[in-house]
């Protein structure tokens, strides 16, 4: 059987009425600019976009981050009393923000390119977070995303700092040094 | 042991995490550990829990099947990852979780059901108990017990019996299923830290009794991979367990099985044999040395919660019958399991394997609408199923 019935299998029951321009009001009213950038693309120092970003992964970060489970401090304000309604309305609205390759982003280093290269063929980052590394359902996009932020949360999988809905992750990162996520995260940000 | 650590190695096979680290880099995730070069390239992976509540009109309760003369019906909703359910007293119904973290408490008020988040913030509090009015908690490796529980349902302050247990650390299969035996002790199970590997055998593949203060610790069964669901038998006080298989060795191999733990501390297999399949991974020991499981329950398709139903109000045949939520397979490319099934004893004690709750997979096209993942007896007779998938429970009644 191919790869899209066993996606297929995955997606399961689709997720109830979403509706994004209610999330639009409510990152308004909370402010999630101030951190995230305006239209979901972050201008701060390690904070992650959110434009473009899969629906179903931003809900399940903001249930992590609402419970206590994904412990961020400077997310539990933001989420204090989110309902399960508002956080779906959240992910619609970042999801229908358009994601593009960072305005910033400085020229591709080739020896950090091909170290990155090499480290994703070896354990099929592809595989699951797509060719294109756009990501889908409840694999996160991570192209486009700030570099800064993902040489940090690739780090912190590999330490054990960051729980997520399984471990994937952090067994994926296993035995790899700063050096390699250094490349790892040079290598998804110059990806188009 | 030295001969089977090299045969694992001559295999390929990563032996246990802290070998993995010092062998950057092929370290696979422990739920990819074991997985054979060609299928390096499968997209199978553990499927993604939904988090937030299912509202009740979205939940399959139409699409769910019983047999003849059963009934059944939504009876609690809004409770996101619900998993294994006990019972106070008082009648209050307790639901466990994994990757929420929660813990909930139903109770029905007037005909009404009224939920709440009884506790929040554990780290996969999947194990629940209850005995002389306390709620025993399992959360991963921690084990918690809130007294007189019915009247602290609004704030628990939990008694932390962690220390006493001390039970390994290790996050793989460290989440757990636990059960009150008739003989008073509380038993807790403890997987193996990775897929297929050498392991401690005192410390993993086990299924531990104590004493309920955390003394005594007694080895009721070993080489047992992953049971999340075991019961004692009404009659015998025998017991009865479940065990999850190996992922990563083809789709039909190997099953899923269910276990009677006949004599106290016997060995069921692992990692050398489940369910009559030899491992060509493992050398060492051979099927033969172990005693055969009671059944076999099919290739991935994930026991969860395993029960005795102890009520009068079903048919006979169903008295003392065995009810086995089958959570559902990820590892295989047809999905299987994402049923409920009785296993019940027919003639010279032979036993009989029936589906009784059907109607989560969509054959067709390959989905799953729910995944049933505990099953608890009510003291009117009736069966309630719980559904992590769509944060439900489902109570089933027979006749009228
Ligand atoms: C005070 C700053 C701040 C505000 C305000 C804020 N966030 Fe965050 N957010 C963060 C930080 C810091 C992280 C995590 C970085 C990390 O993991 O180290 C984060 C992470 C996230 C993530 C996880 C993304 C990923 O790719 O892992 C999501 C989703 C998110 N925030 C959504 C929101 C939403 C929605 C709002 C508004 C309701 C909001 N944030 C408001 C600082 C903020
Ligand atoms: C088995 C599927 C799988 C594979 C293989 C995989 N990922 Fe992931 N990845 C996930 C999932 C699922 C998440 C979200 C997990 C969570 O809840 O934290 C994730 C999250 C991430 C994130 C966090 C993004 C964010 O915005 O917070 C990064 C970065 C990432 N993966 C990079 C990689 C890299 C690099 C590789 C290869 C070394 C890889 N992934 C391989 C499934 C996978």
């Amino acid at each position: 059987m191919g790869a899209a019935a066993v996606m297929a299998a995955a997606l399961a029951f689709s997720a109830q009425a979403q509706d994004a321009a209610r999330g639009a009001a409510l990152a308004e009213a909370r402010n999630c600019a101030q951190c995230h950038g305006p239209r979901g693309v972050s201008d701060t120092p390690i904070i992650p976009s959110l434009a473009g970003q899969q629906a179903e992964f931003t809900t399940l970060q903001l249930i992590l981050f609402r419970e206590g489970i994904r412990r961020v401090p400077a997310m539990v304000e933001p989420m204090r009393g989110m309902s399960d309604q508002q956080i779906e309305d959240l992910a619609a609205w970042f999801a229908s923000l358009p994601s593009e390759r960072r305005a910033d982003r400085g020229p591709a280093n080739p020896a950090l390119m091909a170290r990155g290269a090499e480290i994703s063929a070896g354990r099929n980052c592809n595989a699951c977070h797509l060719p294109t590394y756009a990501g889908r359902a409840n694999i996160p996009r991570i192209n486009h995303q700030r570099e800064d932020f993902l040489e940090h949360t690739l780090a912190e999988y590999r330490d054990g700092a960051r729980v997520g809905t399984d471990t994937n992750m952090n067994g994926l990162m296993n035995g790899l040094t700063d050096g390699d996520i250094r490349a790892l995260a040079h290598f998804l940000a110059h990806q188009e | 042991m030295k001969q089977h650590i090299r045969s694992l190695l001559a295999a390929g096979i990563m032996l246990s995490p802290a070998l993995a680290f010092a062998q950057a880099p092929a370290a696979p995730p422990a739920w990819q550990q074991g997985r054979p070069a060609e299928m390096s390239g499968s997209t199978l992976a553990p499927h993604a829990p939904r988090l937030t509540v299912t509202a009740p009109d979205a939940i399959p309760v139409a699409a769910l099947r019983v047999p003849e003369g059963f009934r059944v019906e939504l009876w609690a909703s809004g409770m996101p990852g619900i998993r294994a359910m006990a019972l106070g007293p008082n009648g209050t119904v307790f639901g466990g979780t994994r990757v929420i973290g929660r813990v909930y408490a139903i109770r029905d008020v007037n005909g009404q059901r009224q939920t709440s988040t009884f506790m929040s913030g554990l780290e996969q509090p999947s194990g629940l108990a209850v005995r002389d009015g306390a709620l025993y908690i399992a959360a991963m490796h921690r084990v918690l017990r809130v007294d007189n529980v019915e009247a602290n349902l609004t704030n628990p302050q939990p008694v932390d019996l962690t220390a006493a247990f001390g039970q390994a650390t290790e996050a793989h299969h460290g989440w757990k299923h636990i059960a009150f035996g008739p003989d008073g002790r509380l038993y807790i199970p403890r997987g193996v830290p990775c897929n297929i590997c050498d392991t401690d055998g005192d410390r993993f593949a086990l299924i531990e009794s104590w004493l309920p203060n955390g003394t005594d610790r007694r080895i009721e069964a070993r080489g047992v991979r992953n049971s999340v669901g075991f019961d004692f038998h009404p009659r015998t006080g025998q017991l009865w367990f479940s065990n999850h298989a190996r992922d990563w060795a083809g789709n039909d191999n190997p099953s899923d099985t269910l276990h009677v733990a006949a004599r106290r501390g016997e060995h069921h297999g692992y990692p050398w044999c489940a369910g009559g399949f030899q491992d060509p991974a493992v050398n060492g020991r051979l099927c033969a040395e172990f005693p055969p499981p009671a059944l076999i329950l099919g290739p991935h398709v994930a026991p969860v919660g395993t029960h005795f139903y102890t009520g009068t109000a079903f048919p006979e045949r169903y008295r003392g019958a065995m009810f086995i939520p089958l959570a559902g397979s990820w590892n295989r490319e047809r999905l299987s399991g994402f049923e409920v099934i009785t296993v019940r004893e027919g003639e010279g004690g032979r036993l009989i394997r029936e589906p009784f709750l059907t109607g989560f997979r969509d054959e067709a096209n390959n989905r799953f609408i729910g995944r049933p993942s505990g099953a608890l007896t009510m003291p009117d007779g009736s069966l309630l199923i719980s559904d992590q998938q769509n944060g439900a429970i489902y109570r089933i009644s027979y006749g009228r």
